[in-house]
């Protein structure tokens, strides 16, 4: 058993940034991670991180929280979004001087390119490397700031004493064995959950623990049905090619060479927003005018020159995985799930309705995304909401120096059902049934959804949960180092995960944002302008609603 | 396509690894994570190894294919069925052995921790950005693409033969901030890096640059610092009096003048006189009296001392670091 | 192969390593090419300056490689490895960077050397004659097949590494030596360190750390059975050999492993003497492999 002030669950940006700000405040800080800091997926953030700095021109936070609204198909908290924009620019000061190596002006400022939807060139970046870049900076300065990292521990389960969240259990997976973490604060900054997905961009870590984990300890989730699809990632594995590369001024063709997108956004074209470029895309190919399931981002025109300084980066994921030198030739891409709006509902300093617990980055829904992400605003929602949750939960420690009762049961609890998971001799491997839910998920909760669909894809989801109930078989039995448990574990939040996505997204009959349906295909603000709270029911996924938080900008209709 | 590995396996109870075969029928774009995930869900769940990001950024998957450290993510299995190979597959070299692939990197973050891995500032920021210069952050660029992964801390000989040499990720990671205009820390890490274990250890066998899957090039990161700590006139390493007879006899005589070699890099050497009888029973002692002089010398000569005025300039640059007025704007 | 290179046989081999300068000349003439002088070259200034003084060091190699020009030479034969690497990495920045390369070229006219536009290649004797028309004039000359000697190749490192500015072969499994010691009717030995460092750079600097290195290469030979060594670097040459005493005693191995250069190698195999190709100026009695190549023609 150790026991911290406050712990950091994650060890990404969000997390990270949680971690050193709560440092700040000279209380006792430690990070849980399942990966050591470095490995977390923040790292793979290639195009940049927004804030109207105005480097590139005239900006404002009021431009940038417009179009975050607006990007949102208005589904966004308009006062959280506030906070991001206004707050991003010092954020940014703040990660440069600590030496982030952003790519400069003549003058030897930030430098910003546009990205889509964002009205201005507002994208501050590292090259196309900016979440690697932005992930050792924050490494370098956690190192620094002394504060306790458990690596590869996996988080299994909150802990509360029946009112507050006292900490939580994890498995050390180097050396085995439950360990409890008690805290007088806990901050959940775990990432997504792209994995339930075939396809998809995100790293085999993102498969939503600490949404799961938070869901299980009677935490509710909201909006858990927005998944955004990227527009560019790559056939073979879905490994994400940056939206700079568009920035910068790419094309996207049809099989006929023809510059496709500005039939479906006259204006923006290319840079419309994600869930408009995906969507135009998969039209595109269900149509008939793709190559080989795919379409092709043209880069060939920026010139050897541009590529190799700005894009370099996705230059090599290109060669390395589509055996494709983009400055010569274009790079064949499909969409790609990539990035979840959902998560725990928390509020602006990362407060969730557990006291004690907060949330930030990913793995939380502050709602500044809404229905659908702008590219770049991700990577700000990690600083500025981890700042903020950090600073909140470490207060709240100052100022309320009584933590709950850690019960030691927990930890015995969770031996038990790790020895149980451990030694069951039927049923099959998880990685079986990971499959089928990835499958299941790209084909039916993908980027054009229908009732039919969703319900069948709920259903297959069910067989999935029950099989897995019914025991998974884990060859590995040693305890050190058990990948294969430590998989099986997160093919149960994953299953938990899908369940919630699929519930909410059959019920939201309207297309909004990322979540578009065939079915009803307009968008329907009399009914659906609210928030879709997931709660833990017996194991079941029990659906709620509360309003959208509208302040400056009243919804209206979103055309780029 | 079908693959075969063979994997260098290890619990920690055992005596000692054996070699496990294994086949799978892989999809042609096939990596060597891939083939070892298909290994693990399909064959042999205890086989165990890191991974994450399967994009050779997050740097889990180091490991080494034929002698050779990779990251599994961005080895290509496709040209390897091809040529007929069915590679060994073992844990990266130079970190103990935890279980199969997977290695302790304790050791690797602890020298990372002793580079003080952390820009240096003295007082308060300027309002917002330093004004830094495009060039002036494209100096370290390369250094600023390290992954981690510890492919070459694997391969490198120097770390063999001195497990506490600071080794080339680390000291990568320290160039990166000696390179940084914006860093206050520059003598400090100048001095640490100087060390008994640090890049005077390095014996240039650009392992590290062969194997960086990043293109960071370690070694050239290392050589970066011993420059600064040469320019500097910091000589009290054996390492930098060694190249300053290198230095010295390129435009004193035109050739390395071996008699001053040992003398100069190390007194103690010196008397070690029954190696030098040796050296001179075979010929190889060189004449102290009456070296070997290059043909038209004053041209080095004045080519050393030209360069030399510019390097200052250069050094003087370094040593300012970025000048930007910290209230540059409000 | 060419007919003629700019010969550059840097300064090892001009001095304590003579052995080798010597041996190269009386092999090129046996091969048909011949080797024109530079007049005035200096050192390349090796991993050291290069290290040290950066700016300097592209200077030296410029002025080298300018100085080959003049000669109306497009190569340059370099018999090192370090050599090989400096003149190869001056050359490949000179050539990548033309800001670089105006701003040497003023300070070399500004001292009256030879400016360099760019145009010589580098290249070492080992690839000249390990492949094309080289390797077939390599065997035409081996006239004397050294049959029955078991021959372990030490590449080094500077030759395989960094790949991106050698390039001449896999770097992990080179097979020119290999190539070159069957031509020469020698039977090459394999053994795992062939491509590992021999500790010379830091051999007066940190010499424990280099022994470690230097141990490891010389055991596995002697494991595999080899009756000599054969390396195209004068630097792990002088490590193998003039070391090899104290690596010996640190390890308590009597390795008894004669060392010889490529050039010794190949002179041999072309019918030199063992007085032409100066065996007798190594630390490490040549015997064990010289006595098997000699047996017939009395010494």
């Amino acid at each position: 058993m150790v026991r911290h002030d406050v712990v950091v669950v994650g060890a990404g940006l969000a997390g990270m940034r949680a971690a050193i700000e709560a440092s700040r405040y000279g209380v006792d800080v430690a990070v849980v991670s399942k990966l050591h800091p470095t490995r977390s997926h923040s790292g793979a953030a290639e195009g940049g991180i927004n804030a109207a700095l105005g480097n590139a021109g005239e900006d404002s936070p009021e431009n940038h929280t417009f179009f975050t609204v607006k990007g949102s198909d208005y589904l966004g908290d308009q006062d959280a979004i506030a906070v991001m924009c206004e707050e991003g620019p010092g954020d940014i000061y703040e990660l440069e001087h600590m030496g982030a190596i952003f790519s400069r002006t003549e003058d030897g400022r930030i430098a910003q390119r546009p990205f889509g939807a964002g009205g201005a060139p507002r994208t501050c970046y590292a090259a196309d490397i900016t979440g690697h870049v932005l992930l050792h900076v924050l490494y370098e300065q956690l190192v620094k700031s002394g504060v306790t990292v458990y690596e590869e521990w996996f988080a299994l389960d909150l802990v509360t004493d029946g009112e507050r969240c006292v900490g939580l259990t994890a498995w050390d997976l180097l050396h085995g064995g439950v360990q409890g973490v008690q805290a007088r604060a806990v901050i959940m900054a775990t990432g997504g959950l792209g994995r339930i997905y075939r396809g998809t961009t995100n790293a085999y870590a993102c498969t939503g623990d600490g949404m799961s984990m938070a869901w299980r300890a009677g935490v509710p989730l909201k909006d858990m049905e927005f998944m955004q699809f990227h527009p560019t990632t790559l056939k073979a594995n879905g490994v994400l090619i940056t939206e700079g590369a568009r920035g910068e001024g790419g094309y996207l063709r049809n099989a006929e060479g023809e510059r496709f997108m500005y039939n479906y956004a006259p204006n923006a074209g290319e840079l419309a927003s994600r869930d408009v470029v995906s969507r135009s895309e998969q039209t595109e190919i269900d149509e008939g005018r793709g190559v080989d399931g795919c379409i092709l981002l043209d880069l060939t025109h920026l010139g050897a020159k541009r590529i190799m300084e700005r894009l370099h980066g996705s230059r090599e994921l290109a060669m390395d995985y589509a055996g494709v030198d983009p400055i010569e030739e274009p790079i064949p891409v499909r969409p790609g799930s990539h990035y979840h709006m959902g998560g725990i509902d928390a509020d602006v300093d990362g407060r969730t309705i557990m006291p004690g617990l907060y949330a930030a980055g990913e793995c939380a829904c502050v709602s500044v995304h809404g229905a659908n992400r702008l590219g770049g605003n991700s990577l700000l929602e990690t600083v500025v909401f981890g700042r903020r949750a950090g600073a909140a939960a470490a207060q709240e420690v100052r100022s309320n120096g009584r933590g709950g009762v850690f019960s030691p049961s927990a930890v015995r609890v969770a031996e038990k059902s790790i020895r149980e998971l451990l030694y069951n001799f039927d049923g099959v491997r998880p990685a079986v049934l990971r499959t089928e839910l990835a499958d299941t998920m790209y084909e039916d909760a993908g980027i054009f959804r229908t009732a039919e669909k969703l319900e069948a894809c709920k259903a297959t989801i069910e067989d999935l949960r029950e099989r897995y109930a019914a025991g998974v078989i884990i060859q590995d039995k040693s305890t050190t180092f058990n990948s294969d448990l430590v998989q099986a574990i997160e093919l149960g939040s994953m299953l938990e995960m899908a369940d919630c996505l699929v519930t909410g997204a059959v019920a939201r009959t309207e297309s909004r944002g990322a979540h578009s349906r065939l079915d009803y295909p307009e968008r329907d603000d009399e009914n659906w302008l609210r928030h879709t709270m997931t709660f833990y029911d017996d194991g079941r996924a029990r659906l709620d609603y509360k309003p959208v938080t509208i302040t400056e900008y009243q919804p209206a209709v979103r055309t780029y | 396509m079908e693959v075969t590995l063979q994997i260098q396996r290890y619990q920690p109870d055992d005596d000692e690894s054996r070699l496990d075969s294994f086949t799978v029928d892989a999809p042609e774009t096939a990596t060597l994570l891939d083939v070892l995930d298909q290994i693990k869900d399909e064959q042999d769940g205890s086989l165990s190894y890191r991974k994450s990001c399967r994009m050779a950024v997050c740097g889990s998957c180091g490991m080494r294919m034929d002698g050779a450290a990779v990251l599994a993510c961005k080895t290509s299995m496709a040209p390897l069925v091809e040529e007929g190979r069915t590679p060994v597959i073992s844990p990266m070299g130079n970190l103990p052995v935890i279980k199969d692939l997977v290695v302790d990197m304790e050791p690797f973050w602890g020298k990372f921790r002793a580079v003080q891995p952390w820009l240096e500032e003295d007082g308060d920021p300027p309002v917002k950005e330093w004004r830094v210069q495009q060039q002036e952050l494209d100096r370290i660029f390369k250094e600023a693409l390290c992954i981690q992964c510890g492919c070459c801390v694997s391969e490198c000989n120097s770390m063999e033969a001195d497990p506490d040499f600071l080794g080339p990720a680390a000291l990568a990671k320290a160039a990166r901030f000696v390179g940084d205009a914006r860093d206050r820390g520059r003598m400090k890490r100048l001095q640490m890096a100087n060390g008994a274990h640090g890049v005077w250890d390095c014996t240039r066998c650009y392992f590290c640059n062969e194997r960086c899957p990043k293109g960071v090039d370690p070694r050239d990161a290392i050589a970066k610092i011993g420059g600064e700590i040469y320019a500097e006139g910091m000589l009290s390493d054996k390492g930098a009096r060694h190249a300053q007879v290198f230095d010295f006899s390129s435009h004193a005589t035109g050739y390395l003048l071996e008699t001053a070699l040992v003398p100069y890099t190390d007194p103690m050497k010196a008397l070690d006189v029954k190696f030098a009888l040796k050296m001179v029973r075979a010929g190889k002692a060189p004449n102290p009296v009456k070296p070997h002089r290059a043909k038209k010398l004053g041209e080095v000569r004045a080519l050393s001392k030209l360069v030399k005025e510019q390097e200052k300039q250069d050094l003087a640059d370094k040593r300012k670091g970025v000048t930007t007025d910290r209230e540059n704007e409000s | 192969m060419k007919s003629s290179y700019a010969y550059y046989p840097g300064c090892l081999a001009s001095l304590s390593q003579k052995e080798l300068d010597v041996s190269t000349r009386a092999v090129a003439e046996r091969l048909g090419f011949s080797l024109v002088e530079i007049p005035g070259f200096t050192c390349c200034g090796a991993g050291d300056v290069h290290e040290a003084r950066p700016e300097y060091s592209v200077h030296l190699n410029a002025r080298i490689l300018g100085q080959a020009e003049q000669l109306e030479q497009d190569t340059i034969m370099t018999i090192c490895n370090v050599c090989t690497l400096n003149l190869r990495q001056a050359n490949h920045k000179l050539r990548e960077d033309a800001d670089l390369l105006a701003r040497v070229n003023a300070n070399l006219a500004e001292v009256g050397a030879a400016t360099y536009s760019g145009g010589v290649e580098v290249r070492h004797l080992l690839w000249e004659i390990a492949e094309g028309e080289g390797y077939e004039k390599l065997k035409e000359v081996a006239e004397r097949p050294l049959t029955g000697v078991r021959i372990a190749p030490f590449y080094g490192c500077q030759i395989l590494r960094p790949s991106k500015l050698l390039g001449f072969e896999d770097p992990d499994r080179p097979q020119s030596l290999e190539r070159i010691i069957t031509a020469c009717g020698a039977e090459p030995v394999d053994y795992p360190s062939k491509i590992k460092c021999c500790g010379f750079p830091i051999v007066l600097a940190r010499e424990e750390v280099a022994l470690g290195e230097l141990i490891q290469p010389l055991a596995e030979a002697r494991a595999a059975g080899a009756d000599a060594m054969v390396t195209p670097c004068p630097l792990c040459h002088l490590s193998l050999d003039a070391w090899q005493g104290k690596a010996a005693r640190e390890a308590d191995i009597d390795f008894d492993m004669p060392i010889v250069h490529l050039a010794q190698l190949i002179g041999a195999a072309a019918g030199l003497s063992y007085d032409e190709l100066l065996f007798k100026r190594h630390l490490v009695r040549t015997d064990r492999l010289t006595d098997k190549i000699y047996a017939e023609t009395s010494i």
